[in-house]
């Protein structure tokens, strides 16, 4: 009951959004107590044990359920914690900016699509939200209906239904060849093994490409820096943590509890799929390098990122996926925090380009502060969260063997000197150069409060995370 | 609490480092500033005596994760490599009380000249290699700010070389540290390695290219070939009692990195006779001629000092690769002597280019006769480096010449000493005549006893640093029993 509800909440809050015309602090404070209601539903669902519950059956074998097992609960808990956090700083953001409404309407819709994509018990339901995803996130991106925001929805939306068209040909193959397409720790055909051994893997590969398009893989990884045109609440929540997270949770639901280890380990889909995603990590980093633009550049960051987590994931082993869902929930902290930072620059102090930025920490201080530990964070500098999430993967990289999970740790750690360069050189040169933009704007409180917040997260749970790890690693225990 | 001690001096640094940054009444007056950091220095300086003194002591800070404990450990590297450090540092910061005078900002140099110590203290005390590491990077990006002290864009820019060459190096010694730890008994250091070489999970050959990268990796810090080219670019721009400190001390870093990996990790039997240790040796030695003679041809004191780092830093780096009790003797002594003599010679020149505002040696002759002082340290130095008796210098090129002559290595025993000689040769020519045209600058004889120089030696404050240097050198090349018996017996537990 209460899976449902924390889905439905957000979408009937944000649908009535525009109905009951609001004036801005009084739809200020409506979005905050009906995103934090969310977050609390959500928090209660954590903590209870929920059987599957079935909203619509279509026939024997197919349903529309929701489930929230130890992997859901991972993925909610996050969206859940950051979902109210960029709430108070979108609101200091978007002051002061077109179409607001419509704006909230979406950005509250997202959040109950979201949770959706999280509680699906079967991949239909998982399907079904992740085109829901693509319709309530694309009036986001075209948001200043600026030309080049259209042509970054546009872009997004072919990309999208491009993936899903692909995906769903591997939704079809499973039914075929597996019978439902419920989600099983372990997979479909644990025990029963199958004779289309092939034909699933290739099923799988179609998905993988499918859902990889918002997991941003090379080569369907174009939509994501195009897209950061968005404002950036947008491109940090969603392009950053609720969109990718999502295609990278989808990759890793069909891999573990769809397909199952036990079809794919050792197969050439398994092998393609890890090539990609250690190219991709090393591709993501230098093109990020290449690109002056600072949203760009950390659009690209978060497309090698990614694939560090599917890295991880298409290992095949518990280590891995447990590695693959550190990174998950550390990267959307850090990421997050990093896009925020930088939204702060473009909105008030006019500061879009990696020139902009030089010397900006004389008169903001305590951003420059924020982005330093983000970008120490990121490059996996110990004892801050990036490292922990770096070792891990590579632990498990060397624990499965093989030539490929080794290569994979060559691009993690040519990946983290790129990161370096691309990120610190910057945060460098915020202190040592003259300033090149005039005085900012007034920052307002909302965007320290966010930031400062999100930054006490980072630091603590670099000391302390035992609890949360713990955690992660029973959920990967429980997927194979 | 055990290792309490340990805490203390990693923690004594860094509290008087942000007390520098956030205490106003600390920076009112900078006499007051100086004499706080003075005192933050000293202390620190017993701190790390009483280390030395007392027993091996372990301390879990904390757990990354259940497996990667964070852990310092005072063993007996810890205790030669702290003690070297803290000492060097404090001689360099009581120079750079008045040195400093003519820079600005002071505030933001001494505090991360204390956190640097800081961070030096904790990698030269880490127990694990994810610790080592750990303040490996911190200290990278906490030195960072010293080297664009002055904020210039040649001084940016060689912070950012700095930063990249270093982040690069680093991330070079963090795969050997993922592929180690799977395949040795035991997190912490271990005297003479824990490796466990039967149950390899690689093949040996793809192990041994990981190992390589991993120690040219670390060797970054320490200046050896491939990776030196930051080097001279960033030592010279920083202000003079920082370029000391990072020639002096923090190269230092780098060998202490290579030391634990080959001599607590991996342990010297596995390398000794493999194509990795004649690579690392022909590296080193490369790195020994090469460095010798860019230093000939450059012509900017500061530069020049910094390639003779290059060069001299790689002897330290060639008596570890030899893998023998007798060469690493002289690989610890040459680095107590390098760096004596380095940061001396640092300090001369900061103080020649204040006083006399010279930066290149051919602007240097006659200046022996209106900074005497300085000139007599500068030459006393100069020919400790080179290698000649009774000076420090000589008797760690000679236990490293002489540990490469008596070990079984082919080529490199007799390789390292015939570089050793060169570069000795090539280092009077660098260092020498600068020195002598000083004292007897070109000029002809009626004149020179005409002019009057006006005498230009630097204040006490700077002078004193220099002079305890230099008689350190003195005193501990004609008295050296004490450090080679407890290199020896340091060197004997690693074998």
């Amino acid at each position: 009951m209460i899976l449902i509800l924390a889905i439905i909440l957000p979408i009937v809050t944000g649908v009535l959004l525009p109905v009951m015309r609001l004036k801005a602090r009084a739809r200020n404070l409506y979005m905050m107590v009906c995103t934090l209601l969310t977050s609390v539903l959500v928090a209660i669902a954590l903590t209870g044990d929920f059987t599957q519950l079935e909203l619509i059956s279509l026939n024997k074998k197919l349903s529309i359920s929701l489930h929230l097992d130890d992997l859901g609960k991972v993925f909610s808990a996050v969206i859940a914690l950051l979902w109210p956090l960029t709430l108070l700083y979108a609101l200091s953001y978007m002051k002061d900016a077109v179409n607001q409404t419509s704006f909230f309407t979406f950005f509250q819709m997202s959040y109950g699509v979201t949770l959706g994509i999280a509680m699906s018990a079967n991949l239909l339901t998982l399907y079904i939200f992740y085109e829901l995803m693509t319709l309530s996130t694309l009036p986001l991106v075209l948001h200043s209906g600026s030309a080049k925001s259209v042509k970054a929805g546009l872009k997004y939306l072919y990309y999208s239904l491009g993936g899903s068209a692909f995906a769903f040909i591997g939704l079809v193959y499973l039914v075929y060849f597996g019978g439902g397409t419920d989600f099983l720790p372990g997979g479909l055909f644990v025990g029963v093994g199958s004779q289309h051994t092939v034909q699933l893997q290739l099923g799988y590969l179609l998905c993988f490409l499918g859902f990889g398009v918002k997991a941003a893989i090379f080569p369907v990884h174009g939509w994501l820096p195009t897209a950061a045109v968005a404002p950036t609440p947008v491109t940090a929540l969603l392009h950053a943590v609720a969109v990718v997270k999502s295609g990278v949770f989808a990759i890793i639901r069909v891999t573990y509890f769809s397909f199952g280890t036990s079809v794919l380990e050792g197969s050439y889909a398994q092998y393609v799929s890890l090539a990609l995603s250690a190219f991709t990590i090393v591709f993501g980093s230098a093109m990020a390098l290449k690109e002056r633009h600072l949203k760009r550049r950390l659009a690209y960051s978060t497309v090698a990122n990614l694939s560090y987590i599917l890295f991880g994931a298409l290992l095949m082993i518990a280590q891995g996926l447990y590695a693959g869902l550190m990174h998950l929930v550390f990267h959307a902290l850090m990421k997050i925090t990093l896009f925020l930072v930088v939204g702060v620059f473009n909105r008030r102090a006019h500061a879009y380009y990696i020139e902009d930025v030089r010397g900006i920490a004389k008169a903001l201080p305590v951003l420059a502060v924020v982005f330093v530990i983000g970008s120490l964070a990121m490059t996996g500098i110990p004892p801050l969260i990036g490292f922990v999430s770096k070792w891990s993967l590579a632990e498990a990289a060397i624990l499965s063997g093989g030539l490929l999970p080794l290569l994979g740790v060559s691009a993690l750690l040519i990946s983290a000197v790129l990161t370096g360069i691309y990120l610190i050189v910057p945060a460098v040169t915020m202190y040592t150069r003259p300033p090149v933009i005039p005085a900012p704007q007034k920052v307002e409180s909302g965007f320290y409060v966010t930031l400062l917040v999100l930054s006490a997260m980072i630091i603590a749970l670099s000391f302390y995370s035992a609890p949360l790890l713990d955690f992660l690693y029973q959920t990967a225990l429980g997927a194979i | 609490m055990e290792g309490l001690l340990l805490l203390v001096a990693i923690l004594l640094p860094a509290i008087g480092s942000l007390m520098v940054v956030f205490m106003p009444w600390l920076n009112e007056r900078r006499e007051e500033r100086c004499f706080f950091v003075g005192v933050i220095m000293v202390l620190e300086c017993i701190v790390v005596l009483l280390i030395a003194l007392d027993a091996e002591r372990t301390l879990v800070l904390f757990e990354m994760t259940k497996q990667l404990p964070i852990a310092l450990r005072s063993d007996g590297t810890s205790r030669v490599f702290s003690a070297v450090m803290a000492l060097m540092w404090t001689i360099s910061g009581f120079y750079s009380f008045s040195y400093m005078k003519h820079e600005q900002n002071e505030k933001s140099y001494y505090a991360f000249y204390l956190m640097t110590l800081a961070s030096l203290m904790a990698l030269t005390l880490s127990g694990t290699m994810v610790t080592m590491y750990l303040f490996f990077e911190m200290m990278t990006f906490i030195s960072m700010p010293m080297v664009l002290h002055s904020r210039t864009k040649e001084a940016v820019a060689a912070g950012i070389k700095y930063l990249i060459y270093s982040v690069a190096g680093a991330t070079m010694g963090l795969l050997g540290i993922f592929m180690l730890t799977p395949n040795i008994a035991s997190p912490y250091f271990v005297e003479g390695g824990s490796l466990l070489v039967e149950q390899l999970n690689l093949p040996h050959t793809a192990f041994q290219v990981i190992l390589l990268v991993t120690l040219i990796g670390f060797g970054t810090k320490a200046g050896m070939f491939p990776m030196h080219g930051w080097l001279p670019t960033a030592h010279p721009v920083a202000p003079s009692p920082a370029s000391a400190v990072l020639s002096g001390v923090i190269t230092k870093a780098g060998v202490l990195c290579i030391f634990r990996m080959i001599f607590y990790v991996i342990g010297p039997d596995y390398l000794r006779g493999t194509w990795v240790q004649w690579t690392l040796l022909s590296c080193a030695t490369i790195t020994v001629f090469m460095g010798s003679m860019l230093a000939l041809r450059e012509k900017v004191l500061k530069k020049r000092l910094a390639y003779s780092s290059v060069s001299q830093v790689s002897y330290v780096l060639c008596g570890v690769f030899i893998l023998d009790t007798m060469a690493l003797d002289g690989a610890l002594l040459q680095m107590v002597f390098h760096a004596l003599t380095k940061d001396a010679l640092f300090l001369c020149a900061g103080a020649i280019i204040l006083q006399a505002g010279v930066t290149r040696v051919d602007e240097m002759h006659n200046l022996g006769k209106s900074m005497p002082w300085t000139m007599w340290m500068f030459t006393i130095c100069a020919i400790s480096l080179v290698g000649i008796p009774p000076l420090g210098g000589f008797i760690a090129k000679w236990y490293i010449a002489e540990g490469a002559l008596i070990t079984s290595t082919p080529v490199f025993s007799w390789l390292v000493p015939v570089v050793l000689l060169i570069s000795a040769m090539l280092t009077a020519a660098y260092l020498l005549p600068p020195s002598v045209s000083s004292f007897f600058g070109g000029m002809a004889q009626g004149e020179a006893a005409a002019i009057a120089y006006e005498k230009k030696d630097p204040p006490l404050m700077m002078m004193i640093p220099i002079t305890i240097l230099t008689l350190a050198i003195l005193l501990l090349g004609i008295f050296p029993g004490f450090m080679i018996e407890v290199f020896t017996s340091l060197a004997n537990t690693l074998f």
